[in-house]
């Protein structure tokens, strides 16, 4: 937002939003900012979040409409690079298996064509301090970093709609996994995919909601808890089980 | 700017094709998407989330490359429709920016094209990503991420009230929460030793 532009707040190197809207639309407020970010010599990052089971339909025609996204990203916004979320009608997050599958061939089919810089965000259902929005983080990391993404931005745990429903320790696993995955055959990569997705899909109606920041944190000290440390830990010895080592 | 841009994008959307609203959602984005999956032989295997058959990949791009010629982009002010040629977007395909610097001094990262099967793994932005953030815990949680050593740069929460007030969009309220989140989220990253780390 224009307004986050000045002296102490936002730098011309920070990532400047503009968000397209579903699907393939604009708006004058939208394409305003954009001037602002162009004529100031701001890092623009546009984003888009095409919907699964939304206007376009199912999986092979959101996947076309989020290649034709990323395109109009850098085509009309001028972006530096985009930031996806393909999102499941049903369940509001960009960690569902038709998500990852949106995702996953969008990036390969851009990456294959164009220089793009992408990235991707992150929509759990489950919250902090459960083994299940970990894994959800890791199989989503696992799919942005071995289909060539630049950039992972999250997460945005419990759908991202709760106050305060969100810790580092989702972040620290997006960032381990996408370290520990990168390089790693795509074979093996879908092998572990669909296996680490398999153990939470199952769990869509009854997701635990978790804990907020200040449940999970000594709010002093900024150290996760120990029952916290503990799930990680959990959480971790299931991704090493699948293949994955950090 | 080699493509078309921003202002050329606006000047379009004020004298492209009208076309109704309803019209675009519901008949012109799913009946293009689906002759397309058609007219390109689509089938994506959920069980394979990252494809590794060539073909598929480049026909899902020629896919969406068409989607986005024919069907171009609606501007929900006009009501008209923003169009491109081919020849427009792969222009700017050529000229895209292949390296970005985000944030500044030592704290600065390089966000690059890398493949997908590189070892060098991506630019990690931490954050809670536009989640609501109580305003008297936003500066601890934002330290909190800057703190992860793993962490590159930070993608801010919006703050739930300013001054116990709503920031409802639109509103005077709302232009003092955008600013103060700026402001808070670079006090996290100085109180965690990281200054000049993006945003």
């Amino acid at each position: 937002m224009i307004s986050a532009d000045f002296p102490g707040g936002m730098r011309a190197s920070d990532s400047h939003e503009v968000s397209q809207l579903n699907e393939l639309k604009i708006d004058v407020g939208a394409l305003s900012f954009v001037a602002h970010y162009v004529l100031a010599g701001d890092v623009i990052m546009c984003e888009q979040m095409p919907i699964f089971g939304g206007y376009a339909g199912g999986l092979e025609e959101t996947t076309i409409v989020d290649v034709a996204t990323h395109l109009t990203a850098f085509v009309m916004t001028q972006a530096h690079y985009h930031l996806d979320g393909p999102i499941h009608v049903r369940w509001g997050i960009t960690t569902a298996r038709e998500s990852l599958a949106v995702a996953g061939h969008c990036a390969r089919a851009i990456e294959e064509n164009t220089p793009f810089l992408l990235a991707n965000q992150y929509y759990t259902l489950a919250g902090p301090c459960t083994v299940m929005c970990l894994l959800e983080t890791a199989a989503q990391a696992i799919t942005d970093t071995a289909s060539g993404r630049e950039l992972l931005s999250g997460v945005a745990s419990a759908k991202g709609v709760a106050t305060n429903y969100t810790t580092a320790m989702e972040a620290r696993m997006m960032g381990e996994v996408a370290h520990a995955v990168a390089g790693m055959e795509t074979e093996k990569v879908n092998r572990i995919l669909d296996e680490l997705v398999g153990m939470y899909e199952t769990n869509y109606k009854n997701f635990p909601k978790g804990k907020t920041f200040n449940e999970c944190y000594d709010v002093v000290k900024l150290l996760p808890s120990p029952e916290y440390v503990s799930v990680y830990q959990e959480a971790w010895q299931i991704l090493n089980k699948l293949g994955l080592k950090y | 700017m080699a493509g078309v841009g921003v202002f050329e994008s606006y000047a379009r959307a004020k004298t492209g094709p009208r076309v109704d609203e309803n019209e675009w959602d519901s008949r012109i984005i799913p009946q293009t998407a689906r002759r397309l999956k058609e007219k390109y032989g689509l089938k994506i295997d959920k069980k394979q989330i990252i494809p590794t058959d060539g073909q598929l990949i480049n026909n899902i791009f020629r896919a969406g490359m068409e989607m986005l010629v024919e069907c171009g982009i609606y501007c929900m002010d006009t009501k008209r429709v923003i169009k491109f040629t081919e020849e427009e977007v792969w222009r700017t395909i050529k000229t895209a920016p292949r390296r970005v610097i985000l944030g500044e001094g030592r704290d600065a990262v390089t966000l690059k094209a890398r493949r997908f099967d590189e070892k060098t793994p991506p630019i990690i932005q931490g954050g809670p990503t536009g989640a609501p953030v109580a305003e008297q815990d936003f500066i601890a949680m934002h330290e909190a991420y800057a703190r992860e050593p793993i962490v590159d740069t930070i993608v801010d929460g919006v703050l739930q009230t300013i001054n116990g007030y709503d920031p409802s969009p639109n509103t005077p309220f709302e232009i003092a929460a955008v600013k103060s989140e700026a402001m808070m989220v670079r006090l996290a990253q100085a109180r965690a030793g990281r200054p000049g780390m993006a945003l």
